[in-house]
C-alpha cells in the first residue's frame, strides 16, 4: 500500500513538473485534455451517478463560455470572477429546462438532450437576443489573470487548468463519500426501492444535473478565456458526444476512470495521426473494441467499501 | 575521471554545441504550411501541400534560398479552429520561420495569435473574413483578397444587370454569412429590395422548402453566398421546380463539381464572382507553373487557393532574398513597405499596411450550356 | 394557401424519408433497446452501393427503368441488409448481456468505423448519381409543383411500413420478434430462436435504411460520406417523436417531422427550422412522455 501510493505520488508530480519538460505543443494537448477531463467530471455525475442520459452536455459549456465571453467583453469583469457567475448561469438554465424533462425515461431523455444541445447551438449561431455575434462569435475575451500575473502561455495554463482539475477531483470524490453521494448511488441502482425508502428520486436528479451544468459552465468560462474567441462550432453535438464516450470507455461512474477517458479520447487522435487519412477510421474500430473487451470501461467504479464495525473489545481488530 | 579528461570533455562538449548551433545557420529552411488534409476541405488543403512542394522542388533546383534548401513543413487543421491552434502550436515548436495557410476564415483565426506571439510570419491564402486584418496583427498577410471587394464585384454586377429585387442566401458559416452581410449593405445603397435574407442547413439535401418561400418574395435574382455542394443542389431544384429567376454565386460555388451535382442544363446561365481559375490566368508566369504541376501531378490544379498559397510562398522567398534574413521583424517590413508589384501567379502583389493584398482581384464567371466557367469582360 | 400546400407536400416528401430510415432504427430498438447510431451510416452506404450498382451494371439501360430501379432495390436492400446483420455480429451480440450504454458506445464507434471506411473507399468528394435515371414528369395538381417521383417514395415508403406493419402483425416470424421485444428470456423459454430473430431483425432494418439511402440518390443526385449523421439523428428524431418501438409510430413521426419542418422553414425562419423541429418533439414528449402513439412495449412493473 505505502509502495504503491509512493509511485502515485512521484507520477503525479513527474506530470506537475512535465510543462517544462515539454514543448508548448504537448503541453497544450495536456491542456486540451484538462479541460476535456472537467467536463467529463462534470458529465459524470450526471450519467455515472445519477444514471441521466446526457447527449447535450456542450449546451452547458456553451452557456458558461458564452457568458464568459459576454461578460468579459462588455463589461470587462476580469475572467476568474466570473467563475462563479458561469455556474450559475449554467446551473440556472440546466434547472429551467430540466425540471420538465426529468421525468422522462432513457431513450426519451436522450433524445430531449440532444434537442436541446442543437437548440443552444442554433440560437448561438442566429444571435440570439443581438448578443451571441452569431457565426462569428466573440472575439478579444482577456486572459485570466492570477495576482496580476496573466497567464498566457500553454505552460501558465497548464497549471491553471490542472489546478482547476484537481479541485475538481477532491471536491467530487468528497461529494461521492458524502450523503448526497450515497443517495445517488442508491438511486442509480434501483429508482424504485430508493423512492420507497425516501429518497426522493426528483430531487437529486435534479440537483445533479444542475451541479454538472454548473461545472462545466465554469469550464467553458476557463476555454473562453484561453481561446479568447469563441464560435457555436466549437459546441456542436459531436463535443457531446466526445464527452460522453470518453466517460463509458474510460469506466462510467469512477474518478480515475473518466481521467483516463480523457487522455484516450484526446490523445488517441494526436496518436493516431500516422494513419492519415485512415485515423478516424480505427479510432472508431478502436472505440468498439475497448467497449467489446472491456465492457465496464477500463477503470470502472469499484463496488463500495465500508469498514467493519469493530468490537466493543478491541479485539479481532483488522 | 581526472582533471585532464574533464578539460577534454567540456571542450569536446562546447565544440558540440558550438559546431550545432554553427550547423543551424546553414540548415534547411523551414517554412511552414497549414491545411485541411482531413476534414471537409481536405482536397484543398491537400492541393495546397502539392503546390507548394513543386515550388520548393524548383527552388533546391536552383540553388535554395540564401544558399539554404528550403524544406516545407506541413500540418493538418482539420478544417477545425481547435485542430488549428493545435497545428499552429506544433508548427511553431518545429521552428519554422514562416508559415503559408490557412483555407477558412475561422480557423485561421484560431492560429493568428498563436503565429503572431511567436514572431513568425503568416500569409493566408483562403481567408477572406473582414477583421483578420482590422486586428493590428504585425506579422499576418494574405495574397486572397477580401470579402468586401468580393461583395463590390458582386453588387456591381448585380447592379449593371438591373436587378432591382434581389433574394440573398447564406448558409450561416463565417465566410458566407460575411459576404451576404456585406453585399445586403452595397445593395441597398445603390438603390435595390433585398426582398428575402435568410440562411440554409449546409449538409441538407431538400431545399425545395426554402425555393418555394424564396419563390414567393418574386425576386429578379437570387445572390447565393454559400458553397459548391448547396449551390449545386439548389441550382438543380430550382430547375425541377420550373423556376428560372437567375442565381448568382460567391466565390465558394467555384468549383467544377457544381456542374456535376447540378447537371449542364440547370448550371446553364449560373453566374458567379470568383478570383480567377488557374486556367485564365494570364501571365507567362503562371503558365510555366500550370505546366510544370500538369507534369509532376498529371492534371492542373482545380483551385485557385492553392495557386494563392504558391503566391504565398514566392513572395516570402523574395522577402528572404531582398532582406537576406530570415527575421520575422524584417521580413514583415519588407513586405508592408517595399514589396511592390511582384509578379504573382495570380496578378501583381503588393500588401498595404494592413497586411492585405492591394488590387482587384475578383472577377465574374458564367456557366454555359456545357457547364463550362466563362470568364466575363 | 397555395404556398401552404407546396409547403405542405415539400415537406411530406423530405418526411416520407425520414420515415422510412426511422422504421429501422424503431426495428432494431424494439428488440434489442438499442440506439444504433450507426443506421445513419447504413443508410449512407445503401446510397453509395447504389451507385456504383447503378453505373457498373447499367440496370435501367438494360432493364428499362420500372424494372431496372426495382432490381436495384432488391439488391441494394439485400447488400445492406448483410450489412448490418454483420455490424450486429461484430458491434453488438458481445455486449447484450452488457450495461446498455456500453452498447450506445459501440455503436457509435461503429458509425465512426463505416462513416470514415466509406470516405476511405469512395473518396472524400461529392458523389453524383447519374442525371436521367428517373423520368422528370411532375404532376401539377392544383397548380402545385409535386414531381412524380416524390409521390413515389412516399407511396414507396407507406409500401414498406404496411408489408412490416403486416409482417410483425401477422406472420409467425413476426410474432417471435414481437415476443423477443418484450422478453428475451421468456421467448428463449418459449423456444424462440432469439439469436435468429435478431438476426432477421439486422437484416431488416438497415435494408429499409439502405432503401431509403437508394431513394435519396435517385432524388437528389449527390450523396456524400457524411450525410448519414444528419439523416440519422433526424430519423432518431422522427422514432422518438412517434413512439420508439412502434411501427406505425415511426410512419407517422418521419411524416410529421418533415412537414413541421417545411412549415417551420415557410413560416417562422429557414435559419431557425431545426430548432423549432426540436422544440416541438420536447412539447410533445412532455405532454405524452412515449412519444405519439406510445410504446408497444410493456412496462416492467
Amino acid at each position: 500500500m505505502q509502495r504503491t501510493s509512493l509511485i502515485f505520488i512521484a507520477l503525479v508530480a513527474l506530470f506537475l513538473l512535465s510543462p517544462l519538460l515539454l514543448n508548448p505543443y504537448w503541453v497544450d494537448v495536456l491542456n486540451n485534455v484538462g479541460l476535456y477531463a472537467i467536463l467529463g467530471l462534470s458529465l459524470n455525475l450526471i450519467v455515472g451517478h445519477a444514471g441521466l442520459f446526457n447527449l447535450g452536455h456542450a449546451a452547458f459549456y456553451a452557456v458558461g463560455a458564452y457568458t464568459a465571453a459576454i461578460l468579459n467583453t462588455r463589461f470587462q469583469i476580469p475572467v476568474l470572477w466570473l467563475l462563479p457567475i458561469c455556474a450559475l448561469s449554467s446551473g440556472l438554465f440546466a434547472g429551467i429546462i430540466a425540471r420538465p424533462i426529468i421525468h422522462l425515461r432513457g431513450d426519451y431523455l436522450c433524445i430531449v438532450t440532444i434537442g436541446m444541445g442543437e437548440i443552444v447551438r442554433i440560437a448561438l449561431l442566429n444571435n440570439v437576443f443581438g448578443i451571441t455575434g452569431g457565426v462569428n462569435g466573440i472575439f478579444g475575451i482577456a486572459r485570466p489573470s492570477l495576482f496580476g500575473i496573466s497567464i498566457q502561455t500553454p505552460h501558465e495554463f497548464f497549471y491553471l487548468i490542472w489546478g482547476f482539475v484537481s479541485l475538481t477531483i477532491f471536491l467530487f470524490h468528497r461529494l461521492e463519500n458524502s450523503r448526497f453521494g450515497r443517495a445517488l448511488n442508491y438511486l442509480r441502482e434501483d429508482e424504485v426501492a430508493a423512492e420507497g425508502s425516501g429518497v426522493n428520486v426528483a430531487h437529486y436528479k435534479l440537483a445533479c444535473f444542475v451541479l454538472g451544468a454548473a461545472w462545466a459552465g465554469m469550464a467553458g468560462d476557463i476555454f473562453a478565456a484561453k481561446m479568447t474567441i469563441i464560435s457555436p462550432e466549437s459546441f456542436s453535438f459531436w463535443e457531446s458526444v466526445l464527452m460522453f464516450t470518453l466517460i463509458i470507455l474510460g469506466g462510467s461512474g469512477s474518478i480515475p476512470g473518466v481521467m483516463l477517458g480523457a487522455f484516450l479520447i484526446i490523445g488517441l487522435p494526436e496518436v493516431f495521426r500516422e494513419f492519415a487519412n485512415a485515423r478516424l477510421l480505427v479510432f472508431g474500430a478502436a472505440m468498439v473494441a475497448m467497449m467489446i473487451f472491456r465492457t465496464e470501461g477500463i477503470l470502472p467504479p469499484r463496488p463500495r467499501t465500508y469498514p467493519s464495525i469493530e468490537p466493543p473489545s478491541g479485539e479481532g481488530r483488522r | 575521471m581526472n582533471k585532464m579528461s574533464r578539460v577534454t570533455l567540456a571542450f569536446l562538449v562546447m565544440g558540440l554545441v558550438a559546431w550545432g548551433c554553427a550547423k543551424k545557420e546553414t540548415g534547411p529552411i523551414k517554412i511552414g504550411l497549414m491545411g485541411p488534409m482531413t476534414g471537409p476541405w481536405a482536397s484543398e488543403g491537400q492541393e495546397m501541400k502539392q503546390v507548394l512542394d513543386l515550388l520548393a522542388e524548383e527552388a533546391n533546383g536552383k540553388g535554395g534560398v540564401l544558399g539554404r534548401k528550403v524544406e516545407v513543413v506541413s500540418e493538418d487543421d482539420g478544417g477545425d479552429p481547435k485542430t488549428s491552434a493545435l497545428a499552429a502550436q506544433k508548427l511553431v515548436t518545429q521552428k519554422v520561420m514562416a508559415v503559408i495557410g490557412t483555407y477558412g476564415s475561422s480557423i485561421t483565426e484560431a492560429s493568428q495569435n498563436i503565429y503572431n506571439e511567436a514572431k513568425i510570419v503568416q500569409i493566408a491564402n483562403g481567408s477572406t473574413a473582414i477583421r483578420l486584418t482590422e486586428k493590428g496583427l504585425k506579422y499576418f498577410f494574405r495574397t486572397c483578397p477580401r470579402d468586401d471587394e468580393q461583395a463590390k464585384v458582386a453588387s456591381q454586377y448585380i447592379q449593371s444587370m438591373g436587378y432591382k429585387k434581389v433574394a440573398i442566401l447564406h448558409d450561416n458559416t463565417t465566410y458566407a454569412k460575411g459576404l451576404a452581410d456585406e453585399t445586403k449593405g452595397l445593395l441597398e445603397k445603390g438603390g435595390a429590395e433585398i426582398v428575402f435574407f435568410d440562411a440554409l442547413t449546409p449538409g441538407e439535401k431538400d431545399y425545395t422548402a426554402i425555393l418555394t418561400k424564396m419563390k414567393a418574395a418574386n425576386p429578379d435574382a437570387v445572390f447565393f453566398t454559400g458553397y459548391y455542394p448547396e449551390g449545386g443542389l439548389l441550382l438543380k431544384q430550382k430547375k425541377e421546380m420550373n423556376w428560372t429567376v437567375p442565381f448568382i454565386g460567391g466565390d465558394a460555388t467555384n468549383n467544377p463539381d457544381l456542374v456535376k451535382i447540378a447537371g449542364p442544363e440547370a448550371a446553364d446561365g449560373f453566374a458567379f464572382v470568383s478570383p480567377p481559375l488557374p486556367k485564365d490566368l494570364p501571365s507567362p508566369e503562371a503558365k510555366a507553373f500550370l505546366d510544370a504541376f500538369t507534369k509532376k501531378y498529371g492534371k492542373p490544379p482545380a483551385s485557385i487557393y492553392s495557386v494563392l498559397a504558391g503566391d504565398g510562398f514566392r513572395v516570402l522567398v523574395a522577402a528572404i532574398q531582398a532582406t537576406q534574413s530570415t527575421e520575422a521583424d524584417k521580413l514583415a517590413e519588407y513586405l508592408h513597405t517595399k514589396l511592390k508589384d511582384f509578379p504573382g501567379l495570380t496578378g501583381k502583389i503588393s500588401f498595404n499596411d494592413k497586411g492585405d493584398r492591394v488590387g482587384e482581384v475578383y472577377k465574374v464567371y458564367k456557366v454555359n450550356a456545357q457547364g463550362e466557367f466563362i470568364l466575363q469582360p | 394557401m397555395e404556398t401552404f400546400l407546396q409547403q405542405l407536400t415539400n415537406g411530406l416528401a423530405v418526411g416520407s424519408i425520414y420515415a422510412l430510415i426511422a422504421l429501422g432504427y424503431t426495428m432494431v430498438y424494439g428488440v434489442l433497446k438499442l440506439i444504433n447510431f450507426a443506421h445513419g451510416d447504413l443508410f449512407t452506404i445503401g446510397s453509395y452501393l447504389g451507385l456504383t450498382l447503378l453505373t457498373s451494371l447499367t440496370l435501367t439501360g438494360r432493364l428499362g427503368v420500372l424494372a431496372g430501379i426495382l432490381c436495384l432495390v432488391v439488391m441494394v436492400m439485400g447488400l445492406v441488409g448483410l450489412i448490418g446483420a454483420l455490424l450486429e455480429r461484430v458491434a453488438y451480440r458481445p455486449l447484450r448481456q452488457s450495461p446498455r450504454l456500453s452498447a450506445v458506445v459501440s455503436a457509435l464507434g461503429a458509425s465512426i468505423f463505416l462513416q470514415n471506411a466509406v470516405m476511405l473507399i469512395y473518396g472524400a468528394r461529392f458523389q453524383v448519381y447519374p442525371h436521367n435515371v428517373l423520368p422528370k414528369m411532375p404532376l401539377g395538381l392544383f397548380g402545385l409543383y409535386i414531381p412524380l417521383v416524390k409521390v413515389l417514395v412516399l407511396v414507396a415508403a407507406l409500401v414498406m411500413m404496411m408489408a412490416l406493419y403486416l409482417f410483425i402483425q401477422k406472420t409467425k416470424l413476426g410474432t417471435a420478434i414481437r415476443a423477443a421485444a418484450i422478453d428475451q428470456g421468456a421467448a428463449r423459454l418459449m423456444g424462440i430462436d432469439v439469436d435468429r430473430v435478431i438476426l432477421i431483425v439486422f437484416l431488416i432494418g438497415p435494408a429499409l435504411g439502405g432503401a431509403a439511402g437508394l431513394m435519396v440518390g435517385l432524388l437528389y443526385g449527390q450523396i456524400n460520406f457524411t450525410m448519414g449523421w444528419v439523416f440519422g439523428l433526424k430519423a432518431f428524431t422522427a422514432a422518438i417523436l412517434g413512439g420508439i418501438g412502434n411501427i406505425p409510430g415511426a410512419m407517422v413521426g418521419g411524416i410529421l417531422l418533415g412537414v413541421i419542418e417545411a412549415m417551420g422553414a415557410a413560416y417562422l425562419s429557414i435559419a431557425w427550422k431545426d430548432a423549432i423541429a426540436f422544440c416541438v418533439l420536447i412539447v410533445i414528449l412532455i405532454v405524452r412522455p412515449t412519444g405519439l402513439l406510445g410504446e408497444r412495449v410493456a412496462e416492467k412493473v
